[in-house]
């Protein structure tokens, strides 16, 4: 019999059969697209981000497609956490596949408060700390924005539970990689690697913006290169695991997030465009290191020869 | 409106016919029975694009009878273009038959149906349903100008009476579809599906008049199954179809966003919030 290639990754203590993450905020609870999508042949939702009080969310409209992806500014709507731990959570469990929770804060102690009642459920093997959401309109993004805070906020909640703390960066950033270092240095135990860049549209009809928050956060193919190279460059800094996310739609795409440095990939837009994706990506990362006799998903991670220069190749191809 | 996607699956469909019904209206039809089995009146669908990579695009589902389920859509953009490209034979995935649609279920003897534009494309099956049970049904058409009244006579054969009205004037009476509305004998009920504008003057007449109306909402969708709360509508708490949220005493609103597509897309007229 011939063994398949082994594609399960373990990050921190989160063990996922398959190596994707569907996006928190794309996925709901994962109970919307258990219709159209196996949720056994992906690795786990990162649930929708949950807040201390209840929050309403953004004006309409919340949504705009643009070339190669989409602006959305959803303003982290969510009955709080109270409601959500009492009402919600619940329906989460049994799912075949991990979930991982998500909190966002407005203050260091909401991040290790939130993050102590959510890991303390059953239902959730992972906490992921959104300190980067471009969309609310207080400091939301500033603590993934400042080194320093994203230090303290990591440290807080790492010091409420042992569970699998990952910490989801922002490149909306002058230097990703020194906030990077510091959620490693803080106790992050993986990094999810990029959150949405900020960005705007307008209706040149009604001359007024097209998100009613005014700005939002671009996902999809436009800003994968972003993410790339930000994997690439927190992998030469860091030893814990990156989640590769930003526009990922198949089999290539995801490759050249292992091939940067990411342990792990996470698709959002994606399933906006098939529930199918992610399971496809999974079956044909098989088939891929099979064909090249490699028996595990590590022997591409951050294999990319970086090293490789134009001159060296120039070189190669005269000999 | 109640259970949104109890039977909604992908389906792997093939196209076998396609009408152009006016420059840029097509309607495209696809051997799916059973999405045509589990549909009902005002449920849609979302296309996953045929070639290049881009979103799913939400769709009202026409008709749906037998093996056969069809899409009418105007081509307004890219994804639209695309699918207006589909040919007899060609392969088209979908995932359907989603959200909550029309409530045909009331009784009444006597309604009033209101499309605009491409709303019509929400309605057939409404029609069909209502004048199966019976009642009196009277749609109120409006489009831009005369040939993107498209259609019409395929629900005056079902048996609707029909009032049309046009921007221009071009057929029927020149002006909005509301005014028409207004200015006829009350419905029991009402049902529409239009541009936002026109279903808030809908509401507006329906409140007037005492009757009850049911609107099909359209707005940019995300997912289109309720993952990523995209497309929200503001609605009374209060509302069947308004999302798990705390009460205001427990920093809760009497009005939250509810998603259009899973919640909706229909709801009534007088629990919106808009």
């Amino acid at each position: 019999m011939v063994t398949l290639p082994k594609i399960a990754v373990t990050l921190g203590k989160l063990e996922l059969a398959y190596p994707t993450l569907m996006g928190s905020g794309c996925y709901g609870s994962g109970e919307e697209y258990a219709p159209f999508a196996d949720l056994g042949r992906i690795g786990a939702i990162v649930l929708k981000s949950v807040t201390r009080l209840p929050r309403l969310g953004n004006a309409t409209p919340r949504l705009v497609h643009t070339p190669a992806g989409m602006l959305n500014a959803i303003g982290l709507q969510n009955p709080g956490i109270d409601w959500y731990l009492a009402r919600e959570l619940h329906k989460y469990a049994g799912r075949p596949c991990k979930i991982v929770g998500s909190v966002a804060g407005f203050s260091v102690d909401d991040y290790s408060y939130l993050c102590e009642r959510l890991a303390a459920r059953d239902e959730i093997a992972a906490v992921e700390l959104n300190v980067s959401c471009p969309n609310v309109a207080s400091e939301g993004e500033t603590f993934g924005c400042d080194p320093a805070l994203t230090s303290k906020v990591v440290r807080a909640a790492r010091a409420t539970t042992d569970k699998t703390l990952i910490v989801k960066l922002s490149p909306n950033v002058t230097d990703i990689v020194t906030v990077a270092r510091e959620a490693e240095a803080a106790g992050a135990d993986a990094l999810a690697v990029i959150n949405t860049v900020r960005g705007m549209a307008i209706d040149v009809e009604t001359w007024r913006p097209r998100l009613g928050n005014i700005t939002g956060g671009l996902s999809g193919p436009a800003i994968r290169p972003i993410a790339v190279l930000a994997v690439y460059e927190i992998a030469q800094a860091v030893g814990i695991p990156i989640i590769g996310q930003g526009g990922i739609e198949n089999l290539t795409d995801a490759l050249e997030f292992f091939l940067a440095g990411a342990s792990a990939i996470s698709i959002g837009t994606a399933n906006f465009t098939d529930p199918r994706i992610p399971e496809r990506i999974s079956a044909e990362l098989q088939d891929y290191l099979a064909r090249r006799d490699l028996a595990s998903l590590d022997e591409i991670v951050g294999k990319a020869n970086f090293a490789l220069s134009t001159a060296d190749q120039y070189e190669g191809d005269e000999g | 409106m109640a259970t949104a996607n109890l039977h909604a699956r992908v389906h792997a469909t093939t196209v076998i016919g396609r009408r152009v019904l006016a420059p840029g209206v097509i309607v495209t039809t696809l051997e799916a029975p059973e999405l045509a089995r589990a549909t009902r009146p005002g449920q849609y669908l979302m296309a996953i694009p045929p070639a290049a990579s881009s979103a799913a695009t939400a769709l009202a589902i026409y008709e749906a009878e037998g093996k056969l389920a069809s899409i009418l859509f105007f081509i307004t953009g890219r994804r639209t273009r695309e699918l207006s490209e589909l040919r007899e034979g060609d392969r088209l995935d979908v995932l359907g038959p989603l959200g909550n649609g029309f409530d045909c279920s009331g009784g009444a003897r006597d309604v009033a149906i209101v499309a605009g534009g491409v709303g019509i494309a929400s309605v057939l099956l409404c029609a069909r349903t209502l004048l199966g049970g019976g009642a009196r049904v009277r749609l109120f058409y409006g489009a831009r100008t005369r040939e993107l009244l498209v259609d019409a006579q395929r629900f005056a054969d079902a048996g609707c009476e029909l009032i049309v009205t046009t921007d221009d004037g071009t057929l029927g009476r020149r002006g909005y579809v509301t005014d028409a509305l207004a200015g006829a004998p009350a419905p029991e009920t009402i049902y529409a599906c239009g541009p936002s504008p026109m279903l808030r003057s809908v509401a507006r007449v329906a409140a007037e008049r005492g009757v009850r109306a049911q609107l099909s909402l359209e707005e940019t969708f995300g997912c289109g199954v309720g993952g990523c709360w995209g497309c929200v509508v503001p609605i009374s708490a209060r509302s069947a179809q308004a999302p798990s949220f705390p009460p205001p005493e427990l920093g809760g609103s009497d009005v939250l966003y509810a998603r259009i597509c899973k919640e909706g897309p229909v709801f009534w007229a007088d629990e919106l919030r808009w």
